[in-house]
């Protein structure tokens, strides 16, 4: 008799396989090395340890700060509270509780997933075509796009949190909502507080891309110092930055080690506490007026959308942007078991909360001139620059988690004579591979939105295109490239599925 | 109750309390919808904010002053987010460059361009070279075409100096995006950035404002041995000063006039009008019509950037 045995690497060794990705892009970074911007690197980093302290850069630098954090944390309240809603209306599981049937999560699933397509940037430049310059139109870009991906997350976790008191419940007669609040609610509470919690900070990153972009704040200080490459007001407005996300995560943490709970109505209040701020700021928050007149009236021209489709060789600008994906994706993904795997010891892990907080600190596009100024353009370090950005939060992902999990298996296989290295990599790092590759999947469709902000690295893939096309106001263009990173992030989504299920990785606190 | 809960209960009602203390206040306090009684005005970003700040901070009590109104800058950082602002009349007077200017114009009826420095009449941009590259400074436009299979580096994708007028002249002699290195062009995204791309080797050749490039060599930013000027493109216009129709309405007929008056009274004789054109690098502002923009949206067109 054959015997089949089809050849899995561990679990704990999956999310290293992305590492090798380095290798590669190692590779091609000595080939195309110049090493000719060493000066501007020590001009950087001399900016670090010696910020301008001029108050003009500083006064403004507190202003956009304050904008900043108020859109981060109206959006971040609406989409939280939206987000639990929709989520819970989008889980096969209370349809079935309330109804007996699936289909109306399905059929909400696939409608909201083109929403979650687009991203921030993208909503924000097609909100402000139709309302102008106006603080709404930043915290709806921020808040669509996030409320239904929290609505992914949340529907994921209800359907994999089913207790099996449920039927139980429903057998003895319960209604529908009473078995929803003693079956359902208790066991998703905690995490679903904690994918909250984690979202504030995605909030702000967020809300700083969108002021990178033109809608005020901090980011536009920051984006008009990058690009005059005034590199000591720059490290001011990082500096502000890393002192306010270190504020918020502590506060975040406090609130957690009271009761896990509060983060809800944290939640909830905060978009009323940021508009009474809101409104103490040079801030437009006064309900926007809607004119739909110019885009409408291009898109109304049916002639040109034919034509403009054919503008674009599709083939490879999809291959150049999905490329770029999937360097990202490997780089965020592998590098922080790597760093992990490099020092496992438990004084480490502050250095690298260290490390993954300063990757995330740095905007994208900093980091692609960066490393400019040491190789020459190409799609693989247009993937480095974005992967080394998305590693931040990976590694802060993954350190989150090994600190909640606990040490105690890598400290029971040390006891058993295990050397260190391999007493990590498959005590801690095994207990949350699962929950570290769920979220890996769920990362890879942010990278691929992510795109549309490296066009210095030699103006290629979709996101590229994108601005490109909203800079020439071509309405069609625009249309079409939305609706094919649209295609590709929902086919990212369903390849991201299916690797979930191979790795028989359930959805887990995040 | 344990401590734990107790202080979690006293945290919900705080945080009851100050959402609703928020709300209340926010609705008592004024909203800043004060568009139609203050002047919206707002520039495309080609400056550092330290320098945008001055500059603006200094234009807007200059103009509050002589026109007695209130003036309020808002910063924009995406040159089409100034198009889309000022069209949907978020912003009412913008510092455009050529190619932005004549997109919110096209877009906004009625807008007019009122002024422009006097170094705008007649704007260059300047094609830069690492010295690695081989490339040595071009006698003729038709030399051009040397730059074919170069990797090559653009500012903004809407910078009339650092691509638009730069890619026409190419065009003109031959050369189109897709013959260089890599495909097409790569946005450095600033003026100053591509200096900074060009000089490491990054990037073999730039194009840019000529303006720019002189500050930066005059602060010492540019290593000559390192990189030089190529070729420097035939005289076009540039940056201009556009204003929303209807001003006259709001503020008072004739304002727009007035308005345009006391941008082209600006004089370095007085301590505003000194700093705010020693920021913008001009002696003085001249009058400038739409007609003066015709070949920039000519160039536009053919390059796809105005539809």
């Amino acid at each position: 008799m054959a015997l089949r045995i089809s050849l899995k690497p561990a679990l704990p060794l999956i999310p290293l396989l992305p590492g090798l990705s380095l290798l590669g892009v190692l590779g091609v970074l000595l080939r195309d090395g110049h090493g000719g911007g060493i000066s501007v690197l020590q001009q950087f980093a001399a900016g670090a340890v010696q910020p301008s302290i001029d108050p003009i850069v500083l006064g403004s630098l507190l202003k956009g700060l304050q904008i900043t954090l108020v859109i981060a944390v109206m959006s971040w309240g609406i989409s939280s509270v939206l987000g639990v809603g929709l989520g819970l209306l989008s889980s096969s599981t209370f349809w079935e509780i309330q109804a007996g049937v699936r289909w109306p999560a399905v059929i909400l699933r696939r409608w909201l997933a083109p929403l979650r397509a687009v991203h921030e940037l993208i909503w924000g430049l097609l909100l402000l075509q139709v309302f102008g310059l106006n603080g709404w139109v930043a915290i709806c870009a921020i808040a669509i796009p996030f409320t239904v991906l929290m609505a992914r997350v949340i529907a994921d976790q209800v359907d994999c949190h089913v207790s099996p008191a449920i039927p139980v419940l429903k057998g003895a007669g319960a209604t529908p909502w009473a078995v929803m609040l003693t079956g359902l609610v208790p066991p998703l509470a905690e995490p679903i507080s904690d994918h909250i919690g984690h979202r504030l900070d995605c909030a702000v990153r967020s809300a700083l891309i969108l002021g990178v972009f033109g809608l005020g704040g901090l980011g536009t200080d920051l984006s008009l110092s990058l690009r005059s490459l005034q590199f000591q007001e720059l490290w001011s407005g990082l500096w502000m930055l890393a002192i306010a996300m270190v504020v918020l995560d502590r506060l975040l943490r406090t609130l957690r080690s009271w009761s896990r709970m509060l983060i809800l109505p944290v939640a909830m209040a905060s978009p009323w506490v940021a508009l009474g701020w809101g409104t103490q700021l040079d801030l437009q928050l006064a309900w926007p007026v809607a004119e739909w007149s110019m885009v409408v009236g291009n898109l109304i021209d049916g002639s040109q959308g034919f034509n403009a489709a054919l503008e674009i060789s599709w083939p490879g600008v999809i291959r150049a942007t999905v490329w770029i994906t999937l360097i990202a994706g490997c780089v965020a993904t592998g590098l922080p078991p790597l760093l992990l795997l490099v020092w496992p010891s438990q004084a480490s892990l502050h250095l690298q909360g260290v490390v993954w907080g300063a990757l995330r600190l740095i905007p994208a596009p900093l980091t692609a001139l960066l490393l400019l100024m040491l190789a020459k353009p190409s799609l693989s370090l247009a993937g480095l620059a974005l992967g080394l950005h998305h590693g931040g939060v990976m590694g802060r992902v993954l350190i989150d988690d090994i600190r909640s999990t606990g040490l105690g298996s890598a400290q029971t296989m040390k006891a058993c004579g295990a050397p260190n290295r391999v007493s990590w990599l498959y005590g801690p790092l095994a207990d949350v591979s699962r929950a570290y590759l769920t979220y890996a999947t769920y990362r890879l469709d942010v990278i691929l939105r992510d795109t549309a902000i490296i066009g210095m690295v030699g103006g290629a893939g979709l996101g590229w295109q994108l601005m490109e096309a909203l800079s020439s106001f071509h309405w069609w263009l625009v249309l079409w490239i939305v609706l094919i990173s649209a295609v590709l992030t929902l086919l990212g989504e369903s390849l991201g599925e299916r690797l979930q299920g191979s790795w028989n990785s359930r959805a887990m606190a995040l | 109750m344990s401590a734990r809960e107790r202080r979690a209960v006293l945290a919900t009602g705080l945080i009851a309390g100050l959402a609703l203390t928020a709300s209340v206040s926010s609705c008592g306090a004024p909203q800043n919808d004060a568009k139609q009684a203050v002047l919206q005005i707002g520039a495309i970003p080609d400056q550092n904010p330290e320098k945008l700040n001055r500059l603006y901070g200094t234009l807007t009590t200059e103009l509050s002053e002589k026109l007695d109104v209130p003036v309020r800058y808002a910063p924009v950082s995406n040159y089409a987010a100034a198009v889309s602002a000022f069209r949907t009349g978020s912003l009412d007077l913008v510092w455009f460059g050529g190619l932005t200017g004549v997109q919110a114009r096209l877009q906004t009826p009625g807008a007019r361009v009122l002024a422009q420095r006097d170094i705008d009449a007649e704007f260059t941009s300047v094609f830069i070279a690492n010295g690695a590259s081989g490339l040595r400074p071009f006698t003729s436009a038709d030399q051009l075409v040397e730059l074919k299979g170069r990797r090559l580096a653009f500012g903004s994708e809407s910078s009339t100096s650092g691509r638009l007028m730069p890619q026409f002249f190419m065009g003109e002699n031959g050369v189109k995006p897709e013959d260089m290195a890599g495909g097409g062009p790569g946005f450095s995204g600033s003026h100053d950035a591509t200096v900074a791309v060009v000089q490491s080797g990054a990037y073999e050749v730039g194009a840019l404002n000529e303006q720019v490039w002189r500050s930066n060599v005059a602060d010492g930013r540019v290593d000559p041995g390192k990189v030089s000027v190529i070729w420097r493109t035939p005289p076009y216009v540039d940056y201009h000063w556009v204003v929303r129709p209807g001003l006259d309405d709001r503020f008072g007929d004739g304002f727009t006039d007035k308005l345009q008056s006391a941008l082209l009274d600006l004089s370095a004789d007085t301590e505003n009008g000194a700093t705010i054109l020693e920021l913008f690098g001009a002696e003085r502002f001249i009058p400038a019509k739409d007609e003066d923009y015709v070949m920039i949206e000519t160039v536009g067109r053919q390059l796809g950037k105005i539809r």
